[in-house]
Protein backbone atom coordinates (compact mmCIF):
# COMPACT_ATOMS: atom_id res chain seq x y z
CA UNK A 1 0.00 0.00 0.00
CA UNK A 2 1.33 3.26 -1.08
CA UNK A 3 0.20 6.42 0.62
CA UNK A 4 0.58 9.73 0.01
CA UNK A 5 3.00 10.67 2.56
CA UNK A 6 5.72 8.78 1.49
CA UNK A 7 5.39 5.87 3.83
CA UNK A 8 4.88 2.92 2.41
CA UNK A 9 4.28 -0.35 3.70
CA UNK A 10 4.36 -4.63 3.15
CA UNK A 11 3.09 -7.13 4.58
CA UNK A 12 6.09 -9.50 5.31
CA UNK A 13 6.88 -12.89 6.27
CA UNK A 14 5.16 -13.77 9.60
CA UNK A 15 7.53 -12.37 12.28
CA UNK A 16 5.12 -12.21 15.17
CA UNK A 17 5.41 -15.67 16.76
CA UNK A 18 7.01 -15.43 20.07
CA UNK A 19 10.53 -16.75 18.41
CA UNK A 20 13.66 -15.06 16.74
CA UNK A 21 12.97 -13.28 13.62
CA UNK A 22 14.18 -15.61 10.14
CA UNK A 23 17.80 -15.02 9.11
CA UNK A 24 17.05 -12.76 6.01
CA UNK A 25 16.10 -10.16 9.15
CA UNK A 26 18.70 -10.12 11.42
CA UNK A 27 21.65 -12.21 9.76
CA UNK A 28 23.73 -12.67 13.20
CA UNK A 29 21.18 -13.35 15.39
CA UNK A 30 21.97 -16.81 16.36
CA UNK A 31 18.78 -18.77 15.20
CA UNK A 32 20.77 -22.24 15.93
CA UNK A 33 23.46 -23.61 18.61
CA UNK A 34 23.01 -22.14 22.11
CA UNK A 35 23.59 -18.74 23.89
CA UNK A 36 24.66 -17.92 26.93
CA UNK A 37 22.83 -15.46 29.58
CA UNK A 38 24.85 -12.68 29.54
CA UNK A 39 24.21 -12.67 33.63
CA UNK A 40 24.75 -16.18 34.74
CA UNK A 41 26.40 -17.37 31.73
CA UNK A 42 24.25 -20.39 31.94
CA UNK A 43 23.58 -21.74 28.50
CA UNK A 44 20.39 -22.33 26.08
CA UNK A 45 19.65 -23.43 23.21
CA UNK A 46 19.03 -20.36 21.01
CA UNK A 47 15.32 -21.51 19.75
CA UNK A 48 14.61 -21.72 23.58
CA UNK A 49 16.34 -18.54 24.30
CA UNK A 50 14.27 -17.05 21.87
CA UNK A 51 10.89 -18.14 22.67
CA UNK A 52 11.74 -16.80 25.97
CA UNK A 53 11.87 -13.42 24.79
CA UNK A 54 15.63 -13.48 25.63
CA UNK A 55 15.06 -13.74 28.97
CA UNK A 56 17.44 -15.79 31.15
CA UNK A 57 14.73 -18.65 32.86
CA UNK A 58 17.46 -19.16 35.46
CA UNK A 59 18.59 -15.72 36.64
CA UNK A 60 15.62 -13.58 35.20
CA UNK A 61 18.01 -11.58 33.04
CA UNK A 62 16.62 -9.78 30.22
CA UNK A 63 18.74 -9.89 27.42
CA UNK A 64 19.11 -7.18 24.55
CA UNK A 65 16.11 -8.02 22.06
CA UNK A 66 16.37 -6.09 18.30
CA UNK A 67 13.50 -4.24 16.59
CA UNK A 68 12.24 -6.62 14.61
CA UNK A 69 12.17 -9.36 17.04
CA UNK A 70 10.65 -7.16 19.35
CA UNK A 71 7.71 -6.39 16.99
CA UNK A 72 7.37 -9.93 16.53
CA UNK A 73 7.31 -10.08 20.19
CA UNK A 74 4.50 -7.19 20.59
CA UNK A 75 1.84 -7.82 17.95
CA UNK A 76 -0.61 -10.31 17.94
CA UNK A 77 0.27 -13.14 15.39
CA UNK A 78 -0.31 -12.27 11.95
CA UNK A 79 -0.84 -8.84 12.32
CA UNK A 80 2.49 -6.88 11.92
CA UNK A 81 3.02 -5.02 8.70
CA UNK A 82 6.87 -3.27 8.83
CA UNK A 83 6.63 0.16 7.78
CA UNK A 84 9.55 0.92 4.98
CA UNK A 85 10.19 4.45 5.18
CA UNK A 86 12.57 6.13 2.84
CA UNK A 87 15.07 8.00 4.44
CA UNK A 88 18.12 9.32 2.18
CA UNK A 89 21.64 8.74 3.48
CA UNK A 90 22.85 12.07 5.54
CA UNK A 91 25.88 12.59 6.60
CA UNK A 92 26.16 16.07 7.44
CA UNK A 93 29.57 16.76 8.56
CA UNK A 94 31.44 14.25 6.56
CA UNK A 95 32.51 11.99 9.60
CA UNK A 96 35.50 10.20 8.92
CA UNK A 97 37.14 8.50 12.24
CA UNK A 98 38.83 6.35 10.27
CA UNK A 99 35.72 4.80 9.09
CA UNK A 100 33.49 7.26 6.96
CA UNK A 101 30.25 7.62 8.68
CA UNK A 102 28.25 6.42 5.64
CA UNK A 103 30.71 2.79 5.85
CA UNK A 104 29.60 2.66 9.48
CA UNK A 105 25.88 2.87 8.87
CA UNK A 106 26.35 0.56 5.90
CA UNK A 107 27.95 -2.28 8.51
CA UNK A 108 25.62 -1.62 10.54
CA UNK A 109 22.41 -2.14 7.92
CA UNK A 110 24.39 -5.69 7.11
CA UNK A 111 24.85 -6.78 10.47
CA UNK A 112 20.81 -5.72 11.51
CA UNK A 113 19.43 -5.79 8.08
CA UNK A 114 17.79 -2.89 9.33
CA UNK A 115 17.85 0.63 7.30
CA UNK A 116 18.37 2.33 10.85
CA UNK A 117 18.18 2.39 14.73
CA UNK A 118 14.08 2.19 14.45
CA UNK A 119 11.73 0.25 13.02
CA UNK A 120 8.10 0.70 12.86
CA UNK A 121 5.17 -1.84 12.21
CA UNK A 122 1.48 -1.22 11.93
CA UNK A 123 0.05 -3.82 14.29
CA UNK A 124 -2.65 -5.40 16.63
CA UNK A 125 -1.25 -5.60 20.15
CA UNK A 126 -3.89 -7.73 22.45
CA UNK A 127 -6.28 -7.02 19.93
CA UNK A 128 -5.74 -2.78 19.99
CA UNK A 129 -4.52 -1.14 16.48
CA UNK A 130 -1.24 0.40 17.69
CA UNK A 131 1.77 1.48 15.76
CA UNK A 132 4.86 -0.07 17.23
CA UNK A 133 8.06 2.00 16.72
CA UNK A 134 11.04 -0.07 18.04
CA UNK A 135 14.51 0.50 18.45
CA UNK A 136 17.91 -1.40 17.66
CA UNK A 137 20.59 -1.13 20.13
CA UNK A 138 22.76 -3.20 17.91
CA UNK A 139 22.25 -0.15 14.94
CA UNK A 140 25.48 2.25 16.16
CA UNK A 141 24.13 1.68 19.77
CA UNK A 142 20.77 2.83 19.04
CA UNK A 143 21.66 6.36 18.69
CA UNK A 144 19.41 9.01 17.42
CA UNK A 145 20.01 10.27 13.75
CA UNK A 146 18.19 12.14 11.59
CA UNK A 147 17.30 9.10 9.62
CA UNK A 148 15.70 7.24 13.20
CA UNK A 149 14.20 10.50 14.17
CA UNK A 150 12.21 10.68 10.70
CA UNK A 151 11.24 7.51 11.04
CA UNK A 152 9.78 7.78 14.18
CA UNK A 153 8.36 11.14 13.67
CA UNK A 154 6.55 9.22 10.18
CA UNK A 155 5.30 6.74 12.87
CA UNK A 156 3.49 9.13 14.80
CA UNK A 157 1.86 10.75 11.91
CA UNK A 158 0.72 7.34 11.03
CA UNK A 159 -1.26 6.85 14.18
CA UNK A 160 -2.34 10.15 13.87
CA UNK A 161 -4.00 9.07 10.17
CA UNK A 162 -4.84 5.77 11.58
CA UNK A 163 -6.08 6.85 15.10
CA UNK A 164 -4.14 4.12 16.51
CA UNK A 165 -2.07 4.24 19.70
CA UNK A 166 1.54 4.83 20.22
CA UNK A 167 4.11 1.48 21.42
CA UNK A 168 7.50 3.34 21.76
CA UNK A 169 10.01 1.03 22.39
CA UNK A 170 13.44 2.93 23.45
CA UNK A 171 17.13 1.45 23.82
CA UNK A 172 19.56 3.81 23.18
CA UNK A 173 22.61 4.87 23.79
CA UNK A 174 21.42 8.61 23.17
CA UNK A 175 22.50 11.58 20.06
CA UNK A 176 24.28 9.93 17.16
CA UNK A 177 27.58 11.63 17.40
CA UNK A 178 28.37 10.99 13.91
CA UNK A 179 25.63 13.50 12.88
CA UNK A 180 26.80 16.48 15.42
CA UNK A 181 24.25 19.57 15.98
CA UNK A 182 21.74 17.57 13.51
CA UNK A 183 21.32 14.88 15.40
CA UNK A 184 20.35 16.95 18.28
CA UNK A 185 17.61 18.63 16.36
CA UNK A 186 16.40 15.24 16.16
CA UNK A 187 15.21 15.86 19.82
CA UNK A 188 13.06 18.34 18.81
CA UNK A 189 11.68 16.57 15.77
CA UNK A 190 10.25 13.68 18.02
CA UNK A 191 9.32 15.94 20.49
CA UNK A 192 7.54 17.98 17.75
CA UNK A 193 5.82 14.63 16.23
CA UNK A 194 4.94 13.49 20.08
CA UNK A 195 3.13 16.65 20.47
CA UNK A 196 1.23 15.89 17.48
CA UNK A 197 -0.15 12.70 19.22
CA UNK A 198 -0.87 14.47 22.54
CA UNK A 199 -2.83 16.90 20.86
CA UNK A 200 -4.45 14.46 19.12
CA UNK A 201 -5.12 12.73 22.19
CA UNK A 202 -4.15 9.17 21.39
CA UNK A 203 -2.48 6.72 23.90
CA UNK A 204 1.29 6.79 23.43
CA UNK A 205 3.22 4.04 25.62
CA UNK A 206 7.00 3.81 25.75
CA UNK A 207 8.92 0.87 27.11
CA UNK A 208 12.33 1.30 28.26
CA UNK A 209 14.90 -0.98 27.68
CA UNK A 210 18.72 -1.57 28.42
CA UNK A 211 20.00 0.64 27.58
CA UNK A 212 17.94 4.08 27.51
CA UNK A 213 20.36 7.16 27.42
CA UNK A 214 20.69 10.44 27.01
CA UNK A 215 19.04 12.66 24.07
CA UNK A 216 16.16 9.85 23.77
CA UNK A 217 15.38 9.67 27.51
CA UNK A 218 15.49 13.54 27.42
CA UNK A 219 12.96 13.90 24.43
CA UNK A 220 10.40 10.89 23.63
CA UNK A 221 11.34 8.05 25.83
CA UNK A 222 9.50 10.20 28.94
CA UNK A 223 6.90 12.05 26.93
CA UNK A 224 4.58 9.11 27.00
CA UNK A 225 1.06 9.15 29.03
CA UNK A 226 2.38 5.80 30.47
CA UNK A 227 6.43 4.92 31.08
CA UNK A 228 7.04 1.51 31.76
CA UNK A 229 10.81 0.02 32.23
CA UNK A 230 11.73 -3.79 32.07
CA UNK A 231 13.09 -4.99 35.28
CA UNK A 232 17.33 -4.02 35.72
CA UNK A 233 17.39 -2.01 32.08
CA UNK A 234 19.91 1.29 32.89
CA UNK A 235 18.02 4.25 32.15
CA UNK A 236 19.19 7.84 32.66
CA UNK A 237 20.53 11.04 31.10
CA UNK A 238 24.37 11.16 31.37
CA UNK A 239 25.70 7.44 31.64
CA UNK A 240 26.96 6.08 35.34
CA UNK A 241 30.83 6.36 34.31
CA UNK A 242 30.37 9.81 32.76
CA UNK A 243 28.76 10.95 36.12
CA UNK A 244 31.81 8.81 38.34
CA UNK A 245 34.83 10.80 36.03
CA UNK A 246 33.33 14.07 36.22
CA UNK A 247 32.28 14.40 40.06
CA UNK A 248 34.58 11.51 41.35
CA UNK A 249 31.43 10.45 43.60
CA UNK A 250 30.41 6.65 44.22
CA UNK A 251 27.66 5.93 42.77
CA UNK A 252 24.71 4.26 45.10
CA UNK A 253 23.62 0.15 44.53
CA UNK A 254 21.24 0.01 41.52
CA UNK A 255 22.04 3.50 40.66
CA UNK A 256 20.18 3.92 37.28
CA UNK A 257 18.47 0.61 36.74
CA UNK A 258 14.64 0.81 36.22
CA UNK A 259 13.50 -0.41 40.27
CA UNK A 260 15.57 2.88 41.22
CA UNK A 261 13.70 4.97 38.70
CA UNK A 262 10.24 3.54 40.12
CA UNK A 263 11.20 4.26 43.81
CA UNK A 264 11.93 8.07 42.56
CA UNK A 265 9.06 8.46 40.70
CA UNK A 266 10.42 8.51 37.16
CA UNK A 267 8.89 5.13 35.48
CA UNK A 268 4.81 4.41 36.52
CA UNK A 269 5.83 0.44 36.43
CA UNK A 270 8.84 -2.43 36.34
CA UNK A 271 7.46 -4.60 33.77
CA UNK A 272 8.92 -7.97 32.79
CA UNK A 273 8.89 -8.75 29.15
CA UNK A 274 6.70 -11.77 28.95
CA UNK A 275 3.83 -9.79 31.06
CA UNK A 276 4.50 -6.12 28.21
CA UNK A 277 1.90 -7.61 25.65
CA UNK A 278 -0.80 -8.02 28.10
CA UNK A 279 0.11 -4.99 30.12
CA UNK A 280 0.33 -2.40 27.19
CA UNK A 281 -2.68 -4.31 25.71
CA UNK A 282 -5.11 -3.48 29.06
CA UNK A 283 -3.79 0.21 29.48
CA UNK A 284 -4.45 1.16 25.87
CA UNK A 285 -8.09 -0.42 26.21
CA UNK A 286 -8.74 1.27 29.41
CA UNK A 287 -7.49 4.91 27.32
CA UNK A 288 -9.94 3.94 24.42
CA UNK A 289 -12.70 3.36 26.37
CA UNK A 290 -13.45 -0.05 26.04
CA UNK A 291 -14.42 -3.08 28.49
CA UNK B 1 53.66 13.88 7.06
CA UNK B 2 51.40 17.01 5.30
CA UNK B 3 48.34 15.60 6.04
CA UNK B 4 49.30 15.12 9.71
CA UNK B 5 49.97 18.66 10.28
CA UNK B 6 46.83 20.03 8.22
CA UNK B 7 44.54 17.73 10.38
CA UNK B 8 46.25 19.11 13.35
CA UNK B 9 46.17 22.51 11.98
CA UNK B 10 42.71 21.80 11.46
CA UNK B 11 42.15 20.61 14.85
CA UNK B 12 43.85 23.52 16.54
CA UNK B 13 41.39 25.77 14.75
CA UNK B 14 38.44 24.11 15.60
CA UNK B 15 39.64 23.86 18.73
CA UNK B 16 40.53 27.94 19.45
CA UNK B 17 36.82 28.38 18.16
CA UNK B 18 35.54 26.56 20.95
CA UNK B 19 37.80 28.71 23.63
CA UNK B 20 37.33 31.58 22.34
CA UNK B 21 33.11 31.00 22.89
CA UNK B 22 34.28 29.58 26.15
CA UNK B 23 35.81 33.11 26.85
CA UNK B 24 35.14 34.41 30.44
CA UNK B 25 34.74 38.14 29.33
CA UNK B 26 32.06 37.40 26.84
CA UNK B 27 28.55 38.86 28.37
CA UNK B 28 26.92 36.52 31.00
CA UNK B 29 23.37 36.02 30.58
CA UNK B 30 22.79 38.55 34.35
CA UNK B 31 24.97 40.88 32.26
CA UNK B 32 22.88 41.05 29.57
CA UNK B 33 19.48 40.78 31.20
CA UNK B 34 20.57 43.76 33.76
CA UNK B 35 21.59 46.10 30.48
CA UNK B 36 18.37 45.38 28.61
CA UNK B 37 15.82 45.33 30.58
CA UNK B 38 14.58 47.25 33.48
CA UNK B 39 12.45 46.11 36.26
CA UNK B 40 13.91 42.49 35.89
CA UNK B 41 12.61 40.89 39.25
CA UNK B 42 14.11 37.44 40.18
CA UNK B 43 11.85 34.62 40.94
CA UNK B 44 13.60 31.57 42.39
CA UNK B 45 12.30 27.63 42.71
CA UNK B 46 10.86 25.40 40.78
CA UNK B 47 8.25 24.56 43.86
CA UNK B 48 9.06 20.94 43.67
CA UNK B 49 12.63 20.74 45.06
CA UNK B 50 14.90 23.67 44.78
CA UNK B 51 16.10 26.53 43.54
CA UNK B 52 18.81 26.45 40.89
CA UNK B 53 21.27 28.86 40.35
CA UNK B 54 22.55 28.05 36.77
CA UNK B 55 18.85 28.99 35.70
CA UNK B 56 17.98 32.62 36.26
CA UNK B 57 14.61 33.97 35.20
CA UNK B 58 12.07 36.29 36.24
CA UNK B 59 9.33 39.30 34.97
CA UNK B 60 10.93 42.54 33.64
CA UNK B 61 10.28 45.26 30.96
CA UNK B 62 12.05 45.36 27.35
CA UNK B 63 11.32 47.15 24.30
CA UNK B 64 7.89 48.89 25.84
CA UNK B 65 6.80 45.33 26.61
CA UNK B 66 6.28 43.17 29.58
CA UNK B 67 8.29 39.64 28.86
CA UNK B 68 9.73 36.89 30.78
CA UNK B 69 13.63 36.21 30.52
CA UNK B 70 14.94 33.29 31.42
CA UNK B 71 18.83 33.03 31.32
CA UNK B 72 21.53 30.50 32.18
CA UNK B 73 24.58 31.91 33.75
CA UNK B 74 27.69 30.50 33.75
CA UNK B 75 29.46 33.29 36.44
CA UNK B 76 31.79 35.78 36.18
CA UNK B 77 34.17 34.88 38.90
CA UNK B 78 35.74 31.93 41.46
CA UNK B 79 32.90 32.52 43.52
CA UNK B 80 30.17 32.87 41.12
CA UNK B 81 30.74 30.46 38.71
CA UNK B 82 30.83 27.80 41.91
CA UNK B 83 27.41 29.22 42.75
CA UNK B 84 25.92 29.29 39.25
CA UNK B 85 27.74 25.16 38.71
CA UNK B 86 29.40 27.03 35.59
CA UNK B 87 26.12 26.96 33.87
CA UNK B 88 25.40 23.54 34.33
CA UNK B 89 21.48 23.34 35.25
CA UNK B 90 19.92 20.15 37.57
CA UNK B 91 16.31 19.54 36.81
CA UNK B 92 15.54 22.09 38.78
CA UNK B 93 16.67 24.50 36.73
CA UNK B 94 14.69 23.35 33.69
CA UNK B 95 11.19 22.88 36.05
CA UNK B 96 11.39 26.29 37.34
CA UNK B 97 12.05 27.57 33.65
CA UNK B 98 8.70 25.80 32.87
CA UNK B 99 7.14 26.99 35.66
CA UNK B 100 8.37 30.65 34.60
CA UNK B 101 7.36 29.90 30.78
CA UNK B 102 3.55 28.74 31.94
CA UNK B 103 3.08 32.28 34.04
CA UNK B 104 4.53 34.57 30.78
CA UNK B 105 1.48 32.22 28.70
CA UNK B 106 -1.00 33.10 31.39
CA UNK B 107 -0.20 36.54 30.97
CA UNK B 108 0.22 36.68 27.40
CA UNK B 109 4.37 37.48 28.23
CA UNK B 110 6.51 36.94 25.09
CA UNK B 111 9.52 34.30 26.66
CA UNK B 112 12.95 35.55 25.84
CA UNK B 113 15.81 32.74 26.80
CA UNK B 114 19.47 33.35 26.87
CA UNK B 115 21.16 29.80 26.37
CA UNK B 116 24.43 29.72 27.57
CA UNK B 117 25.52 26.40 28.99
CA UNK B 118 28.83 23.37 28.47
CA UNK B 119 25.86 20.81 29.00
CA UNK B 120 23.35 20.17 31.55
CA UNK B 121 24.64 18.67 35.17
CA UNK B 122 25.90 14.99 34.78
CA UNK B 123 25.47 13.74 38.79
CA UNK B 124 23.83 11.96 41.36
CA UNK B 125 21.49 13.77 42.28
CA UNK B 126 20.00 15.23 38.77
CA UNK B 127 19.69 11.77 37.79
CA UNK B 128 17.81 10.65 40.57
CA UNK B 129 15.40 13.58 40.52
CA UNK B 130 15.00 13.12 36.39
CA UNK B 131 17.25 15.47 34.43
CA UNK B 132 16.00 13.78 31.15
CA UNK B 133 12.57 13.88 32.55
CA UNK B 134 12.64 17.84 33.30
CA UNK B 135 14.73 18.59 29.61
CA UNK B 136 12.03 16.31 28.39
CA UNK B 137 9.47 18.31 29.63
CA UNK B 138 10.79 21.94 29.18
CA UNK B 139 10.77 20.67 25.16
CA UNK B 140 7.39 19.84 25.01
CA UNK B 141 6.35 23.19 26.80
CA UNK B 142 8.44 25.11 24.53
CA UNK B 143 6.79 23.56 21.18
CA UNK B 144 3.60 24.15 22.51
CA UNK B 145 3.64 27.53 24.67
CA UNK B 146 0.72 30.25 23.72
CA UNK B 147 2.96 32.91 23.42
CA UNK B 148 5.96 34.15 21.38
CA UNK B 149 9.48 33.23 22.23
CA UNK B 150 12.83 34.12 21.11
CA UNK B 151 16.14 32.34 22.63
CA UNK B 152 19.41 33.69 22.25
CA UNK B 153 22.62 31.71 22.13
CA UNK B 154 25.37 33.68 23.97
CA UNK B 155 28.52 31.77 23.98
CA UNK B 156 27.82 28.13 24.33
CA UNK B 157 24.64 25.92 23.54
CA UNK B 158 25.80 22.50 24.44
CA UNK B 159 23.57 18.96 24.30
CA UNK B 160 20.19 18.72 25.37
CA UNK B 161 20.52 20.95 28.16
CA UNK B 162 20.64 24.42 25.98
CA UNK B 163 17.58 22.64 23.76
CA UNK B 164 15.17 23.08 26.59
CA UNK B 165 15.39 26.35 26.39
CA UNK B 166 15.94 26.84 22.80
CA UNK B 167 12.84 25.58 20.74
CA UNK B 168 11.80 29.42 20.06
CA UNK B 169 9.95 30.86 17.47
CA UNK B 170 13.07 33.03 16.72
CA UNK B 171 16.82 31.65 17.38
CA UNK B 172 19.64 33.98 17.35
CA UNK B 173 22.87 33.38 18.14
CA UNK B 174 26.07 35.33 18.51
CA UNK B 175 28.06 34.58 15.45
CA UNK B 176 31.52 33.24 17.63
CA UNK B 177 28.67 31.05 19.78
CA UNK B 178 29.31 27.26 19.53
CA UNK B 179 26.05 24.80 19.38
CA UNK B 180 26.74 21.28 19.88
CA UNK B 181 25.12 17.58 20.42
CA UNK B 182 27.59 17.81 23.19
CA UNK B 183 30.63 19.76 24.61
CA UNK B 184 33.71 18.18 23.14
CA UNK B 185 35.03 16.54 25.68
CA UNK B 186 32.38 14.33 25.94
CA UNK B 187 32.01 13.78 22.11
CA UNK B 188 35.78 12.85 22.17
CA UNK B 189 34.91 10.01 24.79
CA UNK B 190 31.80 8.64 23.03
CA UNK B 191 34.22 8.10 19.50
CA UNK B 192 37.52 7.95 20.40
CA UNK B 193 36.83 7.13 23.98
CA UNK B 194 39.62 9.34 25.12
CA UNK B 195 38.15 13.11 26.46
CA UNK B 196 41.90 14.15 25.73
CA UNK B 197 41.33 14.37 21.86
CA UNK B 198 38.85 17.37 22.42
CA UNK B 199 40.40 18.74 19.38
CA UNK B 200 39.87 16.25 16.84
CA UNK B 201 36.22 16.16 17.87
CA UNK B 202 35.88 20.11 17.66
CA UNK B 203 37.19 19.62 14.37
CA UNK B 204 35.23 16.73 13.46
CA UNK B 205 31.82 18.21 15.32
CA UNK B 206 32.02 22.14 13.35
CA UNK B 207 30.89 23.07 16.45
CA UNK B 208 29.76 26.30 15.20
CA UNK B 209 26.42 28.30 15.23
CA UNK B 210 26.80 28.15 11.23
CA UNK B 211 26.06 24.58 11.60
CA UNK B 212 22.98 25.04 13.74
CA UNK B 213 21.55 27.98 11.20
CA UNK B 214 22.29 25.56 8.17
CA UNK B 215 20.38 22.72 10.06
CA UNK B 216 17.05 24.73 11.19
CA UNK B 217 18.49 25.18 14.77
CA UNK B 218 18.92 28.72 14.33
CA UNK B 219 17.64 31.71 12.23
CA UNK B 220 20.15 34.50 12.90
CA UNK B 221 23.78 35.18 13.54
CA UNK B 222 24.40 38.36 15.32
CA UNK B 223 27.70 39.81 14.30
CA UNK B 224 30.83 40.21 16.65
CA UNK B 225 33.55 43.04 16.01
CA UNK B 226 36.61 41.11 16.27
CA UNK B 227 38.32 39.96 17.74
CA UNK B 228 34.76 39.20 19.30
CA UNK B 229 32.02 39.85 21.97
CA UNK B 230 34.64 39.45 24.69
CA UNK B 231 36.27 42.63 23.87
CA UNK B 232 33.59 44.37 22.56
CA UNK B 233 30.42 43.87 25.23
CA UNK B 234 28.29 46.74 25.43
CA UNK B 235 28.57 47.00 21.75
CA UNK B 236 27.07 43.10 21.41
CA UNK B 237 24.46 43.79 24.39
CA UNK B 238 23.50 46.62 21.63
CA UNK B 239 23.06 44.39 19.31
CA UNK B 240 21.36 41.43 21.32
CA UNK B 241 18.38 44.33 22.55
CA UNK B 242 18.07 45.44 18.93
CA UNK B 243 17.64 41.77 17.16
CA UNK B 244 15.58 40.31 20.23
CA UNK B 245 12.87 43.61 20.03
CA UNK B 246 13.03 44.12 16.00
CA UNK B 247 11.94 39.80 16.42
CA UNK B 248 9.41 40.21 19.18
CA UNK B 249 7.95 43.01 16.63
CA UNK B 250 7.26 40.57 14.23
CA UNK B 251 6.45 37.67 16.18
CA UNK B 252 3.81 40.09 18.34
CA UNK B 253 1.94 40.37 14.87
CA UNK B 254 1.32 36.68 14.20
CA UNK B 255 -2.05 35.29 15.66
CA UNK B 256 -1.21 32.78 18.23
CA UNK B 257 -2.75 29.63 16.60
CA UNK B 258 -0.60 30.40 13.21
CA UNK B 259 2.63 31.11 15.23
CA UNK B 260 2.78 27.61 17.48
CA UNK B 261 1.50 25.56 14.01
CA UNK B 262 4.54 27.35 12.62
CA UNK B 263 6.95 26.62 15.78
CA UNK B 264 5.67 23.11 15.43
CA UNK B 265 6.36 22.47 11.65
CA UNK B 266 9.87 24.05 12.20
CA UNK B 267 11.18 21.72 14.51
CA UNK B 268 9.18 18.98 12.84
CA UNK B 269 11.46 19.45 10.03
CA UNK B 270 14.79 20.33 12.05
CA UNK B 271 18.25 18.10 11.29
CA UNK B 272 17.23 17.46 7.71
Amino acid sequence: MDRADGVTSRRQAPRNRLQAPGPELRPTAPTTGTVACPRCKRRFVAERYAADLNVCSECGHHGVVGAAQRIAQLADPNTAETLVVEVGDRDPLGFDDGVPYPQRVVRARERTGLHEAFLTARASLAGNPVVLACMDFEFLGGSLGSGAGEIFARACELAIAEQRALVAVCTSGGARMQEGIASLAQMARCSAAVAEVIAARLPYISILGDPCFGGVTASFAVQSDVIIAEPGARIGFAGGRVIEQATHDKLPDGFQTAEFLLAHGMVDAVVERGRLRDTVGTLIRIYSGRA
Amino acid sequence: MSTTIETTERERIAFAAVELARNPERPRALQVISAITSGWTELRGDRLFGDDRAVVGGPARLGGRSVMVIGQEKGTDPMTRALHNFGMPHPEGYRKAVRLMRQAEKFSMPVLCLVDTPAAHAGIGAEERGQAWAIADALLCMLGLRTPTVSVVLSEGGSGGALALALADRVLALENAVYTVAPPETCAAILYRDAGQRARAAAALRPGVETAHRIGLVDELIPEPPPGAHAHAPLVIAAIRGAVIRNLDELCEIPIDELVAQRQRRYREAGG
